[in-house]
Parts: structure tokens; C-alpha cells; sequence
């Protein structure tokens, strides 16, 4: 078994090799000659039929051991398988020598291989770098190309020869190149001998215009000495050329709401009313930097606004206030010009009205002031007729100018924390709506704000004459009261007619009232805040007539309305006896006989002698008991009356008939 | 009419339809308003339907009394009575049927007319007013046939007993007089302030309140509102009422009665004051009760304000039609 393996391992190996030749004749033995000669597959084939004798012979031997047979046998037996091992072990030698023959060969291929290999690498290698230098060659933008150079054809026209050299550069692109740069560089180079002269004739001119200017501004004293010495002239000829043109001038710095009113109320002056006169005052110079930057105050705020808002985050709460303020403040600001509109009266009063406008409000505001020709009479009672702040309340019916008439004003003092503008209407002015109307200033409901010239002209006439009527009427009531305060009503000639010659009960008291006392005398709704309130007593005998009077600020066109009391004998009053209600219509309702002539004026004191007269007749017709027990009258009867009674209610005749004299019913 | 006009506004008489939809008011100023009764009483009824739909100056003086027939609306003004026709009233059409005027004898001031009654049985219209006289005019005709005389003082108000055929009047002289309508004659003259338990000498005299039921009359004024038995003419209760009474009416067993005050007073006839409902105007002058129409069945009073309140239950003022 042993030999079985030993032989298959040799036979394993003997497939594998190749076999080297025996060598050459030298008496060396080379067996790798020998191998060149030999055929592997005879060589293959020789191994397979010893391996056969081999394990033929084998197995006689082991027959023979088996069998017991002599040992010659077997000894040949081994002398041939020795043979046959020996001829194995030649294969096998031949086996290796043809192997390494082969791994020598392939060996000395492969390096052959790997050199071209190496060289085609390199030449690859270089291939690749050529191909680069040749793109990046290619790519190179040389600065000549940046240059505009003109057309070819412009050129060939305009270079001389011997910069164009047509006869080399129509063929030769590169060189008609260089010629177009050659032509370009000379072009340039007269271009910039040119710019040099002309920077030098410039600043020639330059200086003779500064001359000039020199020149000229030297003349201006001189005018100025010309307009002054010419003033004297102007005044005599009564044609106020300076003063207008300086007017003008300033006028131009005005907003232009302002702006419309100045034009409107002088051009209303010029043609209508010649007593009223108009005024720019107030620091021009302001104005004028105002109006030279307009946008950038506006960014300013903004800015500002930002700013302050991180600034504020990082302080304390008590700057924030101060902040608040000044916000306010910036808001609130006014234009620095303001105009001055003087209405004077026949009596030599006159009613100063200063307008201002509030650049971010966008709004007019008034203030006024009277003055008159002779000082007033300190009547107490006359002190709110002509106090400058509700002087000109309710012009127009419910115009108040306690808030301002700009809706979009309402978004801004929310910004800055104003809750009312009326706390500012002190200072800053009135904002009524017809102000606004005279700047041109219209505000309709969707916050469309133009300045608009027909606007105030179409105002103009109406609200002066309100102005100067309203001027009048207060005047007209401070004179009356300083009367009534002496107890004294003063009746003029033309009213004499509407009252019977005696009149015994006498006003003997004239005063003011607040509108909280008055509240419970007069239901509201004819009433209200921005009324004057008064008390008026009649007395007679033992008998008082307390009269509540409400003044209306639009009086005389809105009648004054009064509330009786009576204490005599009791206390009884228009809401609960018929005949002082009676009185009091008598008082309240018939303007038109009272209001006496025109303007009206006389309306309120007609009305307290009327009460006066009312109060005579009701005294008298009053029976104190039915038939029987009559004590004396206090009131003996001197008026004349048909009826002392007439009616369901059995009224007293309060109606005053002239010129007959006697008292009847209505 | 300007609201210092509204708030001296005064109305003096009311009269409802003869068929009960609507009310006629008569004020100081001389103008009639009619109000639609079914407006504002239906329950969509706005602040529009509180208003008059028709609004009209009828007479130069005040309206002091109102009177429906079956047609026409009657009205006094200065001395002169007008007709309407309702159903051109309804329609909006402001012309009066006729105007006639009793005939006065003075000539200096125009007498005002205070109270119009009916006398259904010969047709005849009776008025009593400035002049201190009763003058009867026949319907058809339109001719004032006679005058009562007897009155010394103005004539406030008037009543008609229907049974006996007779006339009741009240006056400024304190007198309640009675005339038999057949013969035009004066039958009885009662003073009431003669009366110790009416008498209020504090205020005066005069009577300017009277209704009759049946045998029962009250009457008030001057003196408190009394109720009298007319058979045996002595007052038999004294209502404790502290105003002066403008008029008063029996309605069921109750009498309710308006005058100076702002309260309609709701009394028993033993003689106590059972209720007294606030209103509107600070006093009143007429109370009128719709008995024409079940549907509208209303209490109205007016007085010294342009408003006049309207009573559903008779407890309580429900709202006011106004001017």
C-alpha cells in the first residue's frame, strides 16, 4: 500500500513537469539539452507504462511472496522495479526541469511586456501634457482683445499707410492686428492732447464767471439803499410795492394750506370788505430750512423712531415717559409761520385771528383776540362772552374745535399715547372744521386730504361775515349785561312798541351759571356743555320770578331759552303750573317779534322785559280767594285785561296787543 | 315746528273714530293730528308709527274741544266750528266739510268754544264756550236755533243726560246749571262751592269738570271732584284729589279723572282713590276712553306736553304718540 501511494504521488508530480533535454557532447551531461528533444507526451506516455509495469511487477512479487517463491524471482523483480523507480524519478527531473524552462520563459516575456507597457504609459502621459499646454495656448485671452478697435473698413479708411500696410494686413490676420492697435494707440494719444486743452479753456471760464458774480453782488447794497430811499414815495402814492413783494416772498415759505388762506382772505379784503387785513408772522428762516429738507426730516423720524425703540428697551421706565413726551411734542409741532387776519368793526373793535398750521397733523388751528376801541366794563357776567377760547365756539352749528377733523390724525396720537386733543386746544389753537375749510384743507371720510383753492372760496364770504356777526353780537351782549348787572334793561326806541309804557317788576339781579346747576331746570337735548347759563331775578312785592336762561354760543340766530320759577305764596314752576308755562313760551317762541331789527341783537333783553311785563299781568289777574273773605290785593289790577281767564286751563292773558294797550290771549 | 315749539306744546282735546282706529288730537297751536291707532298698536309698531299720519293746521286759535259723529269729525277753534269727514281725514285730505260760527255779541275778542256735545234725540250740536252762553245748532240744517243764557262766567264744560232729555254745564262762576233740552229752559243751578265738604276756596270756584251716569253726576274744578246724587242734588262722595280736576269719566264701577297733576286717578265711588298712574305730561287736560272698537280698547290723555300717553291696561302707560 505504501508503494501504491508513493507511486501515485510520483505520478501526480511526473504529469506536471516537463522534462529537461540531456546536454551536448561535451562530457558534460546536460539533461536540459536532452529535454529540448524530448516530447512531453512520450515522455507521458513512458510513465504510464512504467507505472503499469511497475505495479504489474508488483503484484508478481506479492504473488510471489505470497505464493512463497524462491527470492531470485524476487530479487529480479526488484532489480526491474528499481529499474523502473529510477526511470520515474528520471521523468519526474525532466518533469521540474520542463516546468522552470516554461516559468523562465514566461518570466522574460512578462518583463518585455511590462517595458513597452511602461513606454506607452510615458508617451501617454506625455500625449496628455501636450494636450493641456496646447488648450491652455489656445485659451490665453491676451489684453489686445479688450480694446475697442474700430471696424475693419473704418479702419482701412482713416489709418494712413504706413500704419494700415494694406498690402500685408488684408492677408495676414495677426498683422492687420498690430496695425489696428498700432492706429488705435495714435488715436488716443491725440484724444487726450485735446481733453487737456479743453480742461484749460474751462477753467478760464470759470474764473470770469466768478468775476462776474463779484461783480454783481456788489450791486446789491446798492439796490437795497435805492428800495429804502424809494419807501417814502411809496407810502405817499399809497402803492405798498415793497411790502406786498415782501409778503409774497415770505409767502412762499408757507404750507400751503396757509398759503390758500393768505390768497383767499386778500383776495376776499381786496374786492369785499376792505376793513380786513391779512399778515405773515413768524420766523422765516425756520421755515426756510424746513422746506429745504423735507424728505430727510421725515427719514429722520423714522430713523430716530427706530432707534429710540432699542434704545428704549435697554433703559429704565422713567426715560421712556420723557421719550413719550417728546414724540409728542415732534408731533405736535408747528409751522413757524403763521398768518394774522384782523377784522375791523364800525365801533373801532377789532377781532384778531391767528391761524397755525401743524405740519405732521396736517391741520389748521385758530386763536383769537379782541380788542376794542374803548375799554369794557368789567361786567362779571360778561366774562365768557369774549374769552378767546370760546370766543368762535359753534360758528357753524356743533362745530366745537375741541378734536381735530382729520381722521387719519386718530392712528398717529395712538402712536404716541394722546387720548384727547382737546388738552392741547389751549395751546395749540382751535381746529374747527370751517378753519379748515378756509385753508382748503378737506377731509373726507376715507382720509383723501387735497388742498383744494374752491373750497375756500366758496367759504370765504359766509364765514367772515359769521366772524364779524359773532364779534358783534358778543360785543352788543357785554354792553347789555353791564346794564343788566345795574339792574337796568336796556330797551331801544325801535322795541318800545312790543311793551305797555309801565312796567312795575324790576330785574334785580344778573348772573352767571354752570351747567351743572342748570342740568334739572331744562331737559336735555335743547341744551348743552358748550352753553352759557344765566340767572336773571324779577321781583315784586314779595313775589320772585327766578328765570334760567340758556345762551346759545350762536345767539342771536339760535333764541335764548328761559325756565321760570315763582316763589309767591309757595314755590311753582313751569313744570308744574300751566301759566308759568305759559310765560314761558310767551318768552321762548315769538322771535320774530322780538328779535327787534336787525342784526337781532336786541333779542335777549326784549325777552327779560317781555318777562318782566308777563310777570306784571299774572301778579295782578292772581285772585287770592273766591267771593267772600277778600283781604287787600297785594297787586292791585292796572293792566288792561278783557279776560283774566280763557281756556281749559284758564290761562292769563300775556299777549301785549299795541297800540291799543290791553292784554289778550293767544 | 321747531323744538322749543314742542316743548311748548299743549294738547287740549281728543276724539277717537267712529270706528275706533283712529285718534284725533287737537293742540294750541290750532293743529288737529290724526294717529293710527292699528299702527301703533300692532306689534311691529315702530318710533314711525307713534308719529301722526296726517298733521294739519285747522283753526287760527287753540282746538280746545274735539267731537265724532258717525262721519264727521267736529272741531272748535277761535269762535268757529269746523266738520271733517273722517273718511277724507283717513286719506290724507285736509279740507273741511263746513265752518260754521255760533253768533256772538261781543265783538272786541273772539270767544273761544271750550266743550261740544251731541243731542242724539233731535240731532243738534251743543256748544259752550267764551261768551258765558249755550248755543244749539241743528245738524242737518246747520242754523244755530237758540242760546241758554245764564252763565256768568265762561262755560268749561258740558254733559247730556239722555234720559231725561237734559243739559248739564259747568262754569268759571261755580255753577253747575241743568236745562231741559225740550223746552230750552233752566231747571236747577247747583254752586257747588257753596258745599262745605267740596269747597276749596284756596284754589277758586270755577267747575271744569262734569259727567253724568244715569242718576249720578260728578263734577269738579275749583272745589274737589265730588259725586252727586241728582235727585236729591247733595254730594254723597268727596274724592281727596289734591289738583285741580280737568275732566272725569265713569267707566265700569270705577272713575278715573285727569287734571292738574301728572297722574290719571283711578276711584271708587264710596269715595277713595284707589290708584293713581304717572304720565308723561306734567299736567292733563283730556282723557278719552276708545269703548268704539274691542280690538283697540285704549285709554288716551294728553295735557302740557307734546306727547300723549296710551294706556293698553289701564294700569300702566304703555307708550306715547307724540306730535
Amino acid at each position: 500500500n505504501i508503494i501504491i501511494i508513493v507511486i501515485k504521488r510520483f505520478a501526480v508530480i511526473a504529469k506536471s513537469q516537463s522534462i529537461t533535454p540531456e546536454s551536448c557532447e561535451v562530457r558534460v551531461y546536460n539533461e536540459e539539452v536532452e529535454l529540448e528533444d524530448r516530447d512531453p507526451q512520450q515522455d507521458y506516455m513512458l510513465y504510464k507504462d512504467t507505472c503499469a509495469d511497475l505495479a504489474k511487477l508488483m503484484a508478481e512479487i506479492q504473488e510471489l511472496k505470497s505464493s512463497g517463491a524462491k527470492s531470485v524471482e524476487i530479487e529480479e523483480r526488484h532489480r526491474q522495479c528499481s529499474v523502473h523507480f529510477i526511470t520515474l524519478k528520471k521523468l519526474n527531473r525532466l518533469a521540474h526541469m520542463r516546468l522552470k524552462k516554461g516559468r523562465d520563459q514566461t518570466h522574460e516575456a512578462k518583463q518585455r511586456v511590462d517595458v513597452l507597457h511602461l513606454q506607452l504609459q510615458n508617451l501617454l502621459y506625455e500625449v496628455m501634457h501636450l494636450q493641456k499646454e496646447i488648450s491652455k495656448c489656445l485659451e490665453f485671452k491676451s489684453q489686445h482683445e479688450e480694446i475697442e478697435l474700430v471696424s475693419e473698413e473704418e479702419f482701412f479708411q482713416e489709418a494712413p499707410a504706413e500704419i494700415s500696410r494694406p498690402h500685408v494686413t488684408r492677408d495676414d490676420n495677426h498683422q492687420l492686428t498690430l496695425a489696428r492697435l498700432d492706429w488705435e494707440l495714435e488715436q488716443r494719444k491725440r484724444l487726450a492732447e485735446q481733453y487737456k486743452m479743453s480742461l484749460a479753456r474751462k477753467e478760464k471760464i470759470q474764473k470770469a464767471i466768478e468775476q462776474k458774480r463779484e461783480y454783481l453782488s456788489s450791486l446789491q447794497p446798492g439796490l437795497q439803499n435805492i428800495m429804502q430811499a424809494s419807501l417814502p414815495v411809496q407810502e405817499y402814492l399809497s402803492m405798498p410795492f415793497e411790502q406786498m413783494q415782501k409778503q409774497a416772498e415770505v409767502a412762499r415759505h408757507l404750507p400751503p394750506p396757509l398759503y390758500v388762506l393768505l390768497v383767499q382772505a386778500a383776495a376776499y379784503g381786496q374786492a369785499c370788505d376792505k376793513t380786513l387785513s391779512v399778515n405773515i408772522s413768524g420766523d422765516v428762516d425756520e421755515a426756510k430750512a424746513l422746506s429745504r429738507r423735507p424728505e430727510d426730516s421725515q427719514e429722520d423720524e423714522s430713523d430716530s423712531d427706530a432707534e429710540e425703540e432699542q434704545q428704549n428697551t435697554k433703559r429704565r421706565r422713567a426715560t421712556v415717559g420723557v421719550q413719550l413726551e417728546d414724540k409728542r411734542k415732534a408731533m405736535l409741532r408747528r409751522h413757524p409761520l403763521s398768518l394774522c387776519v384782523d377784522l375791523k368793526c364800525k365801533d373801532g373793535s377789532v377781532l384778531h385771528l391767528f391761524f397755525y398750521y401743524l405740519m405732521n397733523l396736517n391741520i389748521l388751528t385758530v386763536k383769537t383776540k379782541v380788542s376794542t376801541a374803548t375799554d369794557l366794563s368789567g361786567a362779571v357776567s360778561a366774562g365768557e362772552l369774549l374769552n378767546s377760547e370760546s370766543l368762535l365756539n359753534c360758528l357753524y352749528a356743533s362745530d366745537h374745535g375741541k378734536e381735530t377733523p382729520n381722521p387719519a390724525n386718530r392712528y398717529q396720537f395712538d402712536k404716541v399715547g394722546i387720548t384727547t386733543f382737546a388738552d392741547y386746544v389751549s395751546d395749540l389753537g382751535h381746529p374747527y372744521v370751517w378753519v379748515q375749510k378756509l385753508g382748503g384743507l378737506q377731509f373726507s371720510s376715507d382720509g383723501a386730504q387735497n388742498v383744494i383753492f374752491a373750497l375756500s372760496a366758496s367759504h370765504m364770504e359766509k364765514t367772515m361775515k359769521l366772524l364779524r356777526g359773532r364779534l358783534q353780537a358778543r360785543l352788543a351782549l357785554h354792553k347789555q349785561f353791564s346794564s343788566l348787572e345795574h339792574s337796568i334793561i336796556p330797551v331801544s326806541s325801535e322795541c318800545q312798541h312790543l311793551f305797555p309804557a309801565k312796567v312795575v317788576s324790576g330785574l334785580t339781579r344778573w348772573t352767571m351759571m354752570s351747567y351743572q346747576e342748570f342740568t334739572h331746570v331744562l331737559k336735555a337735548g335743547l341744551v348743552c356743555e358748550t352753553d352759557l347759563f344765566f340767572m336773571a331775578v324779577v321781583e315784586r312785592g314779595t313775589a320772585r320770578l327766578l328765570a334760567a336762561v340758556v345762551l346759545n354760543p350762536r345767539y342771536p340766530e339760535v333764541m335764548p331759552l328761559f325756565s321760570l320759577s315763582l316763589h309767591w305764596k309757595g314755590e311753582r314752576s313751569g313744570r308744574t303750573e300751566d301759566n308759568l308755562r305759559a310765560m314761558e313760551s310767551e318768552v321762548n317762541v315769538f322771535r320774530a317779534e322780538l328779535q327787534g331789527p336787525r342784526p337781532g341783537l336786541q333779542l335777549l333783553t326784549n325777552q327779560i322785559q317781555r318777562l318782566c311785563v308777563c310777570l306784571d299781568v299774572y301778579l295782578e289777574t292772581e285772585s287770592q280767594v273766591c267771593d267772600g273773605s277778600e283781604g287787600p290785593r297785594e297787586f292791585p289790577r292796572e293792566k288792561m285785561c278783557l279776560r283774566t281767564a280763557r281756556g281749559p286751563s284758564r290761562l292769563k292773558p300775556f299777549k301785549y296787543n299795541h297800540p291799543q294797550g290791553f292784554f289778550s290771549h293767544r | 315746528m321747531g323744538p322749543v315749539e314742542l316743548l311748548h306744546m299743549s294738547v287740549f282735546s281728543q276724539s277717537f273714530s267712529p270706528c275706533g282706529r283712529f285718534l284725533a288730537a287737537g293742540n294750541n297751536y290750532g293743529e288737529i293730528a290724526v294717529f293710527s291707532l292699528s299702527a301703533a298698536l300692532s306689534p311691529d309698531a315702530s318710533e314711525a308709527s307713534q308719529k301722526p299720519i296726517l298733521n294739519f293746521t285747522a283753526h287760527d286759535g287753540p282746538v280746545f274741544s274735539l267731537l265724532s259723529t258717525d262721519t264727521h269729525l267736529l272741531s272748535a277753534g277761535n269762535g268757529e266750528i269746523s266738520a271733517w269727514s273722517w273718511a277724507e281725514l283717513i286719506k290724507k285730505s285736509t279740507k273741511a266739510a263746513w265752518t260754521r260760527k255760533p253768533s256772538y255779541e261781543t265783538s272786541l275778542e273772539i270767544p273761544e268754544i271750550n266743550a261740544m256735545i251731541i243731542n242724539p234725540k233731535d240731532n243738534s250740536l251743543i256748544v259752550g264756550g267764551g261768551d258765558n252762553n249755550i248755543h244749539i245748532m241743528d245738524m242737518e240744517t246747520g242754523i244755530f236755533k237758540s242760546v241758554l243764557k245764564g252763565h256768568t262766567d265762561y262755560i268749561h264744560c258740558l254733559c247730556f243726560k239722555e234720559r231725561e232729555e237734559e243739559i248739564l254745564s259747568g262754569g268759571e262762576d261755580g255753577a253747575v246749571r241743568i236745562w231741559d233740552a225740550r223746552t230750552n229752559r233752566p231747571v236747577h243751578c247747583i254752586e257747588v262751592f257753596k258745599y262745605e265738604e267740596c269747597a276749596r276756596p284756596q284754589f277758586g270756584k270755577w267747575i271744569s269738570c262734569l259727567a253724568t251716569d244715569s242718576d249720578w253726576m260728578l263734577c269738579g274744578g275749583g272745589p274737589s271732584l265730588s259725586l252727586w246724587h241728582l235727585r236729591s242734588m247733595s254730594p254723597t262722595s268727596v274724592f281727596p284729589l289734591p289738583g285741580c280736576q280737568r275732566e272725569a269719566v265713569f267707566y265700569q264701577d270705577l272713575i278715573m279723572s285727569v287734571g292738574e297733576g301728572p297722574h290719571v286717578s283711578h276711584c271708587l265711588h264710596g269715595g277713595t282713590v284707589k290708584a293713581q298712574i304717572p304720565c308723561t305730561p306734567s299736567s292733563l287736560n283730556t282723557l278719552a276712553l276708545n269703548l268704539k272698537n274691542s280690538e283697540h280698547r285704549v285709554m288716551t290723555v294728553g295735557g302740557s306736553s307734546h306727547q300723549i300717553d296710551v294706556f293698553t291696561n289701564f294700569s300702566y302707560r304703555a307708550f306715547s304718540l307724540s306730535f
